[in-house]
């Protein structure tokens, strides 16, 4: 090394003449570090994970683009381009229109819903305890934990069936319980077949099968929250309502914000519990979802053109309402960084 | 949050990567354009579609109402005549989601049996199909030409698409009201002949504590299917041709109108069960066959097999034809709402087009359509496989003995299924039946469906005479 300083093999003079410099087989000493170990893990947890996406995700995205542009039937290879007919034809239409407003009060309804309920329960069982001794929560917590879970675990369209039978005007536990109790309206009351109550119904269904998961998600996040800090808010004397939504609520925002989108993600597909609960569309198409207008017009009608240009339009909606999240959670100052260390 | 900026260089790898894919975009249309038909054997009086002596060929049938081992009966009456042919039957709920990638790349099954919800809508793939004629042209495995052992006018009138008989439709389905003969004698009711007379029956009904009536929010529908049958008995031929053609008021004939409002007078009066738009139409159809809380219920033939398991015992189920407004339609007596269904169509592009056609022929054989009308107590298109006694069925005797009675005069529709506006009109009829809306709005709403479709200029027109 000190030959390249051009100097005696005694000590260096000073100054030195020239900077060290780089080696110069730089590729070659990155090619040594490649090992085995590297390339596969490149390979397993970059490549092929990337190949997959492209391939199942990113691919049929471009091409349900490119065919909403068309107006190609389905069940034929061939197409000609119409240009911008597709959405044209579909933004006219009125079932489609209900559609959409169907499920933009989905994604506008269900994730507050679900929010809410799910940020009470989990600090009822992490911090919503005894006023005294330690922060815990209520007792029993544990079990509650376990049992909210269970709707979660169910899979979404034995859900759905479970209910339309659980509704069922003649033979339904709803209305064999109401009329039970002595409330003789509700004899034969057709609980998704009611233009007013089909819609309240399956948000009911909706919301009781993911209120569990997000509760689990949010304690986990609260209990990412030191307890000094509820104790200190307790001792300035904080009662239970001021500390979660002063506290609690915006030490998890972010949690909050990603569970909002998923839910609005949910809430604008909706598919299995609209197909499931009703699957020709609820009364006067109320309960009708761009989904199911999508798999219509795909294949009862056979025009892929349209249903593709349906399903961007929903691809759409979605990013328009995280956009729209985003902000909101921006503007409620989410863009101060708070550390708790 | 961190700040990411949305700077140039994000910019242009984002564009370069899009760009990246666009070759993509069509993917969905590409794929082999599939092997052209097996070689095809040399026909002989023996083997008219010169199917090739040794393979397989692939049926997906609709797994439904009438299952799907009648076609394995019929693919083992075809091994046997030809040893080195198989039948491969793939049961499906979902013909349409199924087979949609097949007819895309080229490579569709060489025999379907397009039936069911999820059935692919004849408009779509007509143009894709085999003209069936040169089948009902051949001899049957018993030796007798197929057009003089089948109801040849029924299959032209359900298969023939703008001039082509595109698809054979097997079952017979007889249109009626079945009711419990049973329940019927034991209180000395006779089923009903009129709108009017329905109406009286209501009220005897109710008296027993029943209702006359009930529906399934799937299946509300079947209502709208016996208030046409009814208009076109009553009207005459005009009716049928008005509707089919899709006419501005085809709704609006006087005919149309008597009819729906024989069916509201009856809703009005209670005597339509309740309840019904929200309940799931199987078990709708079970409060009527097990429990027994209405009396009548509008359906196809396929209702006996459908209900098998959940019929009180001695139901003794029998049906009786669709009510006419009046007492002298225009139609004769007799008329009845009748046509062949459960359509299998051949697609052209099939590997084994051939085998596909031979399959239909072993089906439309006394063997195999005997066999139909044992195991489904239901009628094929094939005349005299059942005997007086209807195999044990009083349903089956009863359709027989309704379809004797009309002859010539059976009557039947296709604009319903050709342009696919079975969901819409489920909208209208769930409303209409459960007393949430008029029959004059009923008749508007379902009016506004056909317009929909005959001002969409995209739709081809069906041109029906």
């Amino acid at each position: 090394m000190s030959a390249a300083f051009g100097g005696a093999s005694g000590p260096t003079p000073w100054p030195v003449t020239s900077l060290p410099r780089a080696p110069k087989h730089r590729a070659g000493r990155w090619r040594r570090n490649l090992t085995f170990d590297k390339i596969s893990l490149f390979v397993v947890f970059l490549g092929l994970p990337l190949a997959l996406y492209i391939t199942f995700v990113v691919s049929p995205l471009i091409q349900a683009v490119s065919y909403s542009f068309t107006d190609w039937s389905g069940f034929t290879p061939d197409f000609k381009p119409v240009g911008f007919a597709n959405y044209v034809k579909i933004l006219g239409d009125d079932t489609f229109q209900k559609a959409m407003y169907n499920n933009a009060l989905l994604a506008v309804v269900v994730p507050l819903i679900i929010i809410v309920l799910s940020l009470a329960l989990a600090t009822m069982v992490t911090v919503g305890g005894a006023g005294t001794g330690q922060i815990r929560g209520i007792k029993g917590a544990g079990f509650y934990r376990v049992i909210s879970f269970f709707p979660y675990a169910v899979p979404a369209i034995a859900i759905g069936i479970m209910w339309n039978l659980i509704f069922d005007p003649s033979s339904g536990l709803v209305n064999g319980i109401l009329t039970g109790l002595g409330f003789s309206s509700f004899h034969l009351f057709p609980w998704l077949g009611n233009i007013h109550t089909a819609m309240p119904t399956m948000m009911f269904v909706i919301v009781w099968g993911f209120v569990g998961f997000y509760m689990v998600l949010f304690i986990a996040a609260i209990k990412g929250i030191p307890a000094e800090i509820f104790e200190a808010a307790r001792i300035d004397g904080a009662g239970r309502l001021r500390t979660a939504l002063s506290i609690t609520l915006p030490l998890i925002r972010e949690n909050v914000q990603t569970a909002y989108i998923y839910l609005g993600i949910m809430a604008i597909d909706a598919f299995v519990y609209a197909q499931a609960l009703n699957p020709q569309g609820g009364p006067n198409n109320s309960t009708l979802t761009m989904s199911q207008e999508l798999l219509t017009t795909a294949f009862q009608k056979g025009e892929f053109g349209v249903a593709c240009a349906m399903g961007v339009i929903m691809g759409l909606m979605t990013v328009l309402f995280a956009a729209l999240v985003f902000t909101v959670n921006r503007g409620t100052g989410g863009r101060d960084r708070i550390t708790l260390a | 949050m961190e700040n990411t900026s949305f700077g140039r260089r994000t910019l242009i790898t984002g564009s370069l990567a899009a760009a990246a894919l666009v070759p993509l975009a069509s993917c969905a249309t590409g794929g082999s354009t599939g092997t052209s038909s097996a070689s095809a054997g040399a026909s002989s009086a023996d083997n008219p579609f010169g199917m090739a002596a040794s393979g397989t060929v692939d049926a997906v049938i609709f797994n439904g109402g009438y299952k799907t081992d009648y076609v394995d009966f019929a693919g083992t009456q075809l091994t046997k005549k030809f040893s080195g042919v198989t039948v491969k039957v793939s049961p499906s709920t979902q013909i349409a989601q199924e087979l949609q990638p097949r007819f895309v790349g080229g490579n569709p099954p060489d025999i379907v049996d397009n039936s069911g919800a999820g059935a692919i809508g004849m408009s779509t793939i007509v143009d894709q199909l085999e003209d069936l004629t040169s089948v009902l042209a051949v001899n049957s495995y018993e030796g007798k030409k197929l057009s003089d052992t089948v109801y040849e006018a029924a299959i032209k009138s359900a298969g023939t698409y703008n001039g082509k008989l595109a698809a054979v439709n097997y079952a017979m389905t007889i249109y009626a009201y079945w009711y419990s003969a049973w329940l019927f004698s034991a209180n000395g009711w006779t089923p009903p002949k009129t709108w009017a007379e329905a109406l009286d029956l209501g009220a005897k009904a109710k008296a027993k504590n029943k209702y006359l009536m009930l529906f399934g929010k799937e299946a509300a529908t079947y209502y709208l299917t016996t208030l046409i049958a009814s208009a076109i008995m009553e009207g005459g031929n005009d009716v049928r041709l008005s509707l089919e053609n899709l006419k501005p008021d085809c709704y609006s004939q006087q005919a149309v109108v008597d009819s729906f409002k024989g069916l509201e007078a009856i809703i009005k009066a209670g005597y339509m069960k309740p309840g019904g738009s929200g309940t799931q139409f199987t078990a709708a159809q079970a409060q009527w066959s097990n429990t027994q809380d209405a009396l009548l219920y509008p359906s196809g033939g396929w209702i006996e097999n459908e209900m098998k398991s959940q019929t009180k015992a001695d139901f003794q189920l029998t049906g009786c034809n669709e009510f006419t407004v009046t007492s002298s339609p225009k139609m004769p007596a007799g008329s009845l709402h009748a046509t062949a269904g459960e359509p299998f169509v051949v697609p052209s592009k099939g590997a084994n087009m051939a085998g596909g056609k031979e399959v239909l022929r072993a089906m439309l054989s006394n063997a195999a359509a005997t066999n139909f009308a044992k195991t489904r107590l239901a009628l094929t298109v094939v005349k005299d496989t059942v005997p007086a006694d209807g195999f044990g069925s009083t349903a089956l005797v009863s359709q027989s003995k309704l379809l004797a009675a009309a002859g010539n005069n059976t009557f039947s529709w296709q604009f319903i299924d050709y342009y696919g506006i079975n969901k819409a009109n489920l909208v209208v009829m769930n409303s209409f039946l459960e007393g949430q809306m008029s029959a004059d709005d009923a008749r508007k709403g379902l009016q506004a469906i056909v317009d929909k479709v005959a001002n969409d200029s995209s739709v081809k027109k069906l041109q029906v005479s």
